[in-house]
């Protein structure tokens, strides 16, 4: 089994608050990791501490054999992390090509990608030249979801990717997230159980800051004890 | 047709406060001749295209840095007076020249002394204490330097050579230049090697205070890009050339006549503008991106030191820059009748619906607003740097987990946003006039069109520069002419003193009603 991500008992500060308190965990080389846990928990503030974009203070993060805790977010980023944040975080001001074009870290990446992406949500290719402000909610999702995948990115991070989506919806992006897994490792912050259930293979469960829990998913579906101790009412 | 509707509802407010402004516009002619009004109409597009050079640059640094720059107004004041050096005292700006290449070709090492002070290791006291040494070594060396270097400039306490003698002087047509400065006891090499010696010290200095403000000190393999190492020879030779034939160049540039030195003199104020907001965004704001009141305190400081910084060099007493010649012409054939006339007889006036409207205030500067209002917004729309810029105004942390790193193009728009206001005070110069309290109007204005048009929208920045425009333009045309109100016997004249106070009621009231201001967006 091969790791591409590691966590090492990181401790993260948001200014004078203590929020990551000893979070260490693993992500396989392809396939999906859940990030799971209560609201608060501090699993966004995960994400955002392997992405440089809130630092540890202290631990470690390697990502394919390289330490990246010192190093800043962009230099992070351009190593082939794509980051799709919570609340379906597009650029408004910009139209559906731009925030896909911004994306790009080598010229003709959004060309040579585009049918990739105009496959997994055929939406986006009609609403090319729209502004964002104009995209219905499951519609930014994708959008947000997409620009991840322009450039060439061995690990994405998805924040909370059915959050206040309908049912429909998120069924559609069920199948577009495991389409994804077949190419590149993700590591997903999931508050939707029967969502993470579906997708994941492994999970991690984040209490209070710390990481507590890790194992394979199938055996995690069927254990109600942990599910009601950790998750609350699955 | 339905998202037309659509677009009529969601905007009612805007649209109908605009159809008010719009309203009471044409109401005003009813108040004075239909001459005035388009005399009127037109200076205020004047004072609106300097405010917007003003605001803009503000906006652009506010919307994507958070940063309230109020050093804007006295960087707007530098710029006046820097074209002027250029365009009275062009002798003055080609001595600059010299000190100036070698100071900044220090700076264009970089990488090379990034380089070698991550290298340096050692005792850790002696790592974090050489740079302040070095600092302080390289001050003495330049102060020395810099002072030897001969600068044929300008004395303001003495009446026949201060800046107001040289610009009467320039206004008549002939441009006096007094004899060139020379080496005293010191020798040209010495002086020349020394301010370079203070440049490489300087740069070596600030590149390891960088090095060591870091957390983690890597060591860094040597890459010095080709581009840095043209950009130093380039820098070296222009130095080396102008000092050189600093006489024969003093001639030729003299020699160019008004208007051309006129358009190199707004040149270089620009991109002052350009290396003073890159200067200080680098060393001065960067360091403070988590203390916005702190980078307050720091623009406010800027601002104060720069006053008392131009009153040592230039003087204290207004003076005046006269227009160069282009727009100066008073033939026979002036005022012109037509645009062609303007052309060919270079006429400082045009007469329009019989009434004189000044070439260079009422039409040269909006044109200029309207030129920067269109490539800035062309910049923004179509350029990958200005989806960026646009992108980082609503969520910066999102376009850093792009893998762009957002400090660069931080530095970028704060140099943009310094150079736009440079640029606005060099125009400003021949129609303003030049004096130390140039730019704390300008702040005003420019802080009350943002906040009318909306903080952080560029669109907001242009209709709130000419809404400013317009009403201090109106006040003081009906401060000479009187307007009849309802109820009042006499007609009321408005008072100078209430020329700025309607601009801030005017943005009292457009707050009321559109509390984020005429284009501002939700948060």
């Amino acid at each position: 089994m091969e790791t591409l991500l590691e966590v090492r008992d990181v401790h993260t500060f948001i200014g004078q608050y203590h929020i990551l308190q000893g979070v260490s965990l693993k992500v396989r080389k392809g396939g999906i990791t859940a990030l799971l846990g209560r609201n608060g928990a501090g699993k966004t503030t995960t994400l955002k501490t392997i992405l440089g974009l809130t630092p540890p203070r202290q631990g470690e993060v390697i990502f394919a054999d390289q330490p990246i805790h010192e190093m800043r977010s962009f230099d992070i980023a351009a190593l082939g992390i794509g980051f799709v944040p919570e609340q379906r975080a597009i650029f408004r001001d910009l139209s559906v090509e731009e925030n896909l074009k911004i994306a790009e870290r080598k010229r003709g990446d959004l060309r040579r990608k585009q049918e990739m992406i105009f496959s997994l949500f055929p939406d986006l290719q009609r609403l090319i030249h729209l502004p964002g402000t104009h995209l219905s909610g499951g519609q930014q999702q994708m959008l947000a979801i997409a620009r991840a995948l322009v450039a060439d990115n061995r690990l994405l991070l998805i924040d909370e990717p059915s959050e206040g989506l309908a049912p429909v919806i998120i069924e559609q992006l069920i199948l577009a997230i495991r389409q994804l897994s077949a190419e590149t490792t993700i590591l997903l912050v999931e508050q939707n159980f029967i969502v993470a259930g579906q997708l994941a293979e492994d999970y991690v469960i984040i209490e209070e800051g710390q990481s507590v829990k890790t194992g394979k998913m199938a055996a995690l579906v069927k254990d109600e004890q942990i599910i009601h101790r950790y998750l609350g009412a699955a | 047709m339905t998202s037309f509707v659509l677009y009529l509802r969601k905007n009612r407010t805007l649209l109908i406060t605009a159809s008010v402004l719009l309203l009471l516009l044409l109401l005003a002619i009813q108040g004075m001749e239909t001459q005035d009004w388009v005399v009127t109409v037109l200076r205020s597009l004047s004072v609106a295209a300097v405010t917007f050079l003003v605001a803009s640059g503000f906006s652009l640094i506010f919307g994507l840095l958070d940063v309230l720059n109020l050093a804007q107004g006295t960087l707007f004041m530098i710029g006046a007076y820097v074209a002027w050096t250029v365009y009275i005292r062009p002798d003055t700006f080609i001595d600059i020249l010299t000190p100036f290449c070698f100071l900044i070709a220090g700076f264009t090492l970089l990488p090379l002394w990034d380089f070698l002070a991550s290298r340096l290791t050692g005792k850790k006291i002696l790592v974090r204490l050489w740079p302040w040494v070095g600092l302080l070594l390289a001050g003495f060396v330049l102060l020395f330097a810099l002072r030897a270097y001969p600068i044929t400039i300008w004395n303001p306490g003495v009446y026949s050579q201060s800046p107001g003698t040289y610009s009467l002087f320039a206004d008549t047509g002939t441009r006096l230049i007094p004899p060139a400065e020379t080496f005293g006891d010191g020798s040209a090499v010495l002086v020349l090697g020394g301010i370079l010696l203070g440049s490489f010290l300087l740069a070596f200095s600030l590149a390891g205070l960088q090095n060591n403000r870091n957390a983690a000190r890597v060591r860094k393999s040597l890459r010095l890009p080709w581009a840095y190492s043209v950009a130093f020879l380039a820098v070296f030779l222009v130095g080396l050339l102008v000092h050189l034939f600093n006489t024969p160049l003093t001639t030729a540039i003299v020699g160019l006549g008004s208007t051309w030195l006129f358009f190199i003199a707004i040149l270089v104020a620009l991109l002052t503008g350009v290396l003073l907001g890159s200067l200080i965004e680098s060393t001065l704001i960067r360091p403070l991106y988590s203390r916005p009141i702190y980078q307050l305190m720091i623009t406010l400081g800027l601002s104060a030191v720069g006053i008392e910084l131009v009153r040592a060099i230039w003087g204290r007493p207004e003076f005046t820059m006269p227009k160069p010649e282009i727009f100066n012409g008073a033939g026979v054939n002036c005022p012109a009748t037509t645009l062609a006339g303007v052309f060919q007889d270079h006429c400082s006036t045009i007469l329009f619906m019989d009434s004189r409207i000044r070439v260079y205030n009422e039409i040269f500067i909006p044109l200029v607003g309207l030129i920067v209002l269109i490539g800035i917004w062309l910049l923004l729309q179509r350029t990958r740097i200005g989806m960026i810029i646009r992108a980082g105004v609503q969520d910066r942390e999102m376009v850093e987990a792009l893998g762009i790193n957002v400090r660069r193009v931080f530095t970028f728009v704060f140099a943009l946003g310094v150079g736009m206001a440079t640029l606005g005070g060099a125009l400003a110069g021949p129609s303003m006039g030049i004096s130390t309290a140039m730019g704390e109007s300008l702040l005003l204005n420019a802080l009350i069109a943002l906040a009318i048009g909306g903080l952080t929208s560029f669109p907001g920045a242009a209709v709130g520069s000419l809404l400013v425009g317009l009403m201090q333009q109106f006040i003081i045309k009906y401060g000479q002419i009187g307007i009849q109100l309802p109820f009042l016997a006499e007609p009321f004249k408005p008072t100078p003193p209430l020329v700025p106070a309607s601009t801030v009621l005017l943005m009292v009231i457009i707050l009321l009603v559109m509390p984020r201001g005429l284009l501002g967006r939700k948060e």
